[in-house]
């Protein structure tokens, strides 16, 4: 059964069987997106189960050749790197079409086509193996995003998805043509092809491999955002609507360091001891300068957004350790990030619903009016703070381990997001939550509804979940990781001072080390 | 070659049916002259109809200056297309907007005339015979719109700069003449082999020839006239004159150079001149396009940056990807201009970016089309405007143009910005002015939605249009 073509596509069937709903039924059609959102779910959780975590290479393979042309193939599989990016996507687009029943008034319709539109752009981006078929949905997927920030956005919207746009492209037009240069090197676009080759030391010369990699790596770190290219987003998830920034930061940022650990770093082992310094440093400075950042914002929405900078500069830096701990964490982290930063922008939003103001100086003492939502917003904010017991922890520690193994000096540095993101996070939460009621509109707020419980529960109870037994999902990747550690450090990289990296011998992964041929493991 | 008769059928069809329509004209009724337009589509019909069945016959006649080899078919075929789509996008517009129905559908099929000479000939005479059968009956249908002064305008700028072009087109061929003793291109070619005494003589005709076709085509700087003469010609015509002209200098283009492709066109004068060209074309269009507040003025330089970017096939000697990014341009360009000229009323046409604020709403499905053109054009997947794009600058990669490449996809980073401004206005901008969509047609509706039908269809599925392409290109030599 071609299961991923059917996860990837059925949420454009969906689009396509609303544009010929009447306009005025909104219930039918909120309900129908939201079922069909529901059904990529159950067929992602089905996914995840039927997944065989002993395997390294790809699953679920789908693969005919030729499609536009040679080595420009339909190719789609999953892996141990892909299958929780795969999974948060589709657990995440439900929450965001719920989160969106009553914040959305106007032009429902249409929202909702970009919002399912999006998602099969996002789900795409994650299962393509093919270079052109992955840009194909690296790029489409722009412009539904496109429009849900330019139409539904707040008051600087046009601008902000304008920037959002062309940041974007700029970065992915060099990769373009760095994909039309390794086209012609190799007469393949086969993303399993280039792992063999990369392995087998015919190979890329290593001049072209820095360019290559360089227009890679900028396409990514643009998307991640890394420091300096970050300046997008904030105005970006600040303007879209409430479901837009959930999307945006929780599965869109994701997709460039994906993209670094797909692409840009197996592909070029020559070029990417040369910029691992730079790069690492890059992240370090992402950290502090995105929790610098948040400290000083005015508005709520803001501080979560560059939050997100220091935190995706955590998970680029636990990337460029390559280790296994730092990548293994890189992708738990990316999960957590995901949720908690997601949950973060769901309660924006629905404390913007009923005050339309996103300052916090306009808040105070929230948690009278709001007992649950205090308390699911405290969950949220610990779990982004990274309080052991909670998914944050678990993310940050192996984060931070394998930093500490590739350089203890950096993982000092990069112990800062902990605390600057308690700082941030707890100021953020007491001037909000405590404190006396300024405002007298907080006096009419209403707790959380069923509907609000019912779309922040799932997230919070994977929250505890994540972080009290975090096996059920750090077990899927480990065979990937190994795998994917041995592509990336063939040579062993400037970072690594301790010798090439050991797999934790206790993991299960350890094992599975024979199979080492790139994309061997695989179903073709 | 099969020298036959047969081979005028379709000129005599165009050119016969012109005539008929100029004397009918005559004889209908204000109110009937509307038939006029059905009359054009019967005929444009019969001619695709004739060159379908000259598909693979090689036909030719005036020992050989008219040549339907399977080439020459599919750009005839491109041609009438795009002839046939704007015939069904004028019939409200020409009754509407246009005082002189009678006029407008006899010069559009002279026009198409003009189109299938130029790119069914080798013999440059015959081509440049092509080139002023067009010519003339642009510059009239520029002018159609009486009442306008900027139509009057166009029209008689677009003369005057176009005889000079027609002017450099005949000194270069007569160069071109003395250097070869031959119009014949196939001959030409030999001239101009490096080493041959006239090599540089040929060389300074074969210039002026291109500088009579990029002026067709509309490549930087040879473009001044495009943006003026979009502006005030009717819109059914200006989509015309973004798709027809250009696709028949590429045609000749192609059929011109493609005899040097395997023989050192890499180290010649001309390649380099090609490529400032292309480069030009690509940088300046696009920046230019950047500060337009009017939706034709802007489209006039999109047009002529999409030239630029086929100019870049025609670099990277790939005549496959430069026919397909012709075909989708024609679709996509065609399209847009289908849509845009949907917004009018009598004697009105809404042409200010701030007259389409808030119209996407107020009619979604030209919204909506628009959208997906302008989106094509800027080249985002999967509508077939990447695909083409796709194509050409990987082949162009492959030749190793990578330089040129790099110019080529930020100027295109650069068309994103003003292709999504009018997306901007249209979706993301409060309706300012009273503004409607007068000149809307079930017409009009069938061509926005067998131009939406190959965007996408190319975009995702090209198989069987780039089989088709191959088969005209192996006659190629």
């Amino acid at each position: 059964m071609p299961s991923l073509s059917l996860l990837v596509f059925l949420p454009l069937a969906g689009a396509v069987l609303l544009i010929f709903i009447p306009r005025d039924k909104e219930d039918l059609l909120r309900s129908l997106a939201l079922a069909v959102a529901g059904l990529a779910l159950v067929l992602a959780l089905w996914l995840f189960l039927a997944f065989d975590e002993g395997q390294a290479g790809m699953q679920f393979v789908e693969h005919s050749r030729g499609w536009l042309g040679r080595g420009i193939d339909y190719h789609l599989g999953l892996d141990g790197i892909s299958l929780l990016l795969v999974l948060l996507t589709a657990f995440l687009l439900p929450i965001a079409l719920l989160s969106s029943w009553t914040s959305i008034r106007e032009r429902v319709k249409e929202y909702l086509i970009f919002m399912l539109l999006l998602e099969t752009g996002i789900l795409g981006v994650f299962v393509s193996l093919n270079l052109f078929l992955f840009y194909v949905f690296w790029e489409a997927m722009l412009i539904p995003m496109y429009f849900l920030i330019g139409v539904w956005g707040g008051g600087r919207r046009v601008y902000a998805t304008v920037k959002f746009v062309l940041f974007t492209m700029f970065g992915s037009l060099l990769m373009l043509v760095a994909i039309f240069v390794l086209y012609r090197q190799t007469g393949s676009l086969n993303l399993l092809d280039y792992y063999t080759l990369a392995s087998s030391g015919n190979w890329l010369d290593p001049r072209l491999q820095v360019w290559l990699f360089l227009a890679f790596a900028l396409a990514f770190a643009i998307k991640v955002p890394m420091f300096p290219f970050h300046t997008w987003l904030p105005d970006a998830h600040v303007e879209a609507p409430t479901a837009g920034s959930v999307i945006l930061a929780a599965v869109l940022l994701k997709m460039g360091a994906y993209g670094f650990l797909r692409f840009a770093l197996p592909l070029f082992p020559e070029a990417v001891p040369k910029f691992l310094p730079y790069l690492a440093a890059l992240s370090v400075i992402g950290i502090i300068y995105g929790g610098a950042m948040a400290l000083i914002q005015k508005d709520i929405k803001s501080l979560v957004a560059y939050s997100s900078v220091s935190h995706m500069g955590l998970v680029m830096l636990a990337i460029f350790a390559l280790n296994p701990e730092g990548t293994v964490g890189a992708l738990y982290q990316m999960i957590n990030h995901g949720l908690s930063t997601g949950a973060l922008f769901l309660m924006v939003g629905i404390l913007h619903e009923r005050s339309h103001t996103r300052l916090i100086k306009d808040y105070g003492g929230v948690s009278r009016q709001m007992p649950v939502f205090a308390a699911f917003f405290l969950i949220c904010v610990l779990s982004s703070a990274g309080l052991p017991g909670l998914n944050g922890f678990v993310g940050e520690v192996l984060c931070l381990y394998g930093v500490f193994r590739a350089s203890p000096l950096l993982a000092v540095l990069a112990v800062t997001t902990v605390i600057l993101a308690a700082a941030y996070l707890l100021w953020m939460y007491r001037r909000v939550m405590h404190g006396p009621i300024v405002n007298p509109n907080i006096r009419l707020f209403k707790d959380l509804n069923l509907r609000e419980i019912g779309l922040l529960l799932p997230i919070i109870i994977l929250i505890f979940w994540m972080g009290v037994y975090p096996q059920t999902f750090l077990r899927k990747f480990d065979a990937s990781v190994t795998q994917y550690i041995h592509q990336v450090t063939r040579r062993p990289p400037l970072l690594v001072r301790s010798g090439p990296p050991r797999p934790r011998p206790a993991d299960k992964a350890a094992n599975v080390q024979a199979d080492f041929r790139p994309g061997g493991g695989g179903h073709e | 070659m099969n020298n036959s008769w047969l081979a005028l059928l379709p000129l005599i069809l165009l050119a016969g049916t012109a005539l008929l329509l100029l004397v009918l004209e005559a004889f209908l009724k204000s109110e009937e002259k509307a038939y006029l337009g059905y009359i054009a589509a019967a005929a444009l019909a019969g001619c695709g109809y004739t060159f379908v069945r000259f598909w693979n016959k090689q036909l030719s006649f005036f020992k050989g200056s008219l040549k339907f080899d399977n080439l020459s078919l599919l750009f005839g075929f491109l041609f009438l297309l795009a002839g046939l789509f704007v015939v069904l996008i004028s019939l409200k517009y020409v009754s509407l907007v246009l005082t002189n129905i009678g006029e407008f559908y006899p010069l559009l099929l002279f026009g198409l005339a003009g189109l299938v000479i130029m790119a069914t000939s080798a013999n440059l005479l015959v081509i440049f015979l092509g080139l002023e059968v067009l010519s003339v009956s642009s510059y009239a249908l520029a002018g159609l719109r009486l009442k306008e002064a900027r139509s009057s305008e166009a029209a008689l700028k677009y003369f005057l700069l176009g005889s000079f072009a027609g002017a450099f087109f005949v000194f270069g061929l007569a160069l071109l003449f003395g250097a070869s003793g031959s119009v014949e291109i196939p001959a030409l070619a030999q001239s101009l082999a490096p080493g041959s005494p006239t090599a540089r003589l040929g060389l300074a005709g074969l210039a002026l020839v291109l500088a009579g076709l990029a002026f067709k085509i509309a490549l930087v700087p040879f473009h001044m006239w495009t943006p003026d003469v979009y502006e005030g010609a009717p819109t059914p015509v200006a989509a015309f004159f973004s798709v027809g002209p250009k696709a028949a200098g590429f045609a000749v283009l192609l059929r011109l150079l493609s005899p040097y492709w395997k023989t050192g066109f890499r180290s010649g004068t001309m390649f380099w001149i090609l490529y400032a060209l292309a480069a030009l074309t690509m940088v300046v269009a696009n920046l230019a396009a950047l500060r337009q507040t009017n939706v034709k003025r802007l489209l006039a330089y999109s047009s002529i940056a999409q030239a630029g970017y086929i100019l870049v096939a025609v670099l990277a000697g790939d005549p496959e990807k430069l026919i397909f990014y012709l075909a989708v341009y024609v679709f996509m360009n065609l399209g847009a201009f289908a849509a845009i000229s949907a917004l009018g009323r009598r004697d009105t046409e809404f042409v200010e970016l701030d007259d389409y604020a808030g119209l996407g709403f107020k009619y979604p499905w030209l919204g909506a089309t628009l959208s997906i053109f302008l989106l094509s054009l800027a080249g985002f997947p999967p509508t077939a405007g990447f695909l083409a794009k796709f194509y050409v600058f990987s082949s162009a990669v492959r030749q190793g143009l990578t330089p040129l490449v790099i110019i080529g996809v930020l100027a295109s980073l650069v068309s994103v910005y003003y292709y999504l401004k009018i997306i901007v206005f249209m979706y993301m901008r409060p309706p300012s002015r009273e503004v409607e969509a007068g000149l809307q047609s079930p017409e009009l509706f069938l061509v926005l939605f067998l131009c939406l039908y190959g965007v996408l269809q190319m975009g995702i599925n090209p198989g069987n249009i780039l089989a088709l392409i191959r088969q005209a290109v192996a006659t190629l030599p």
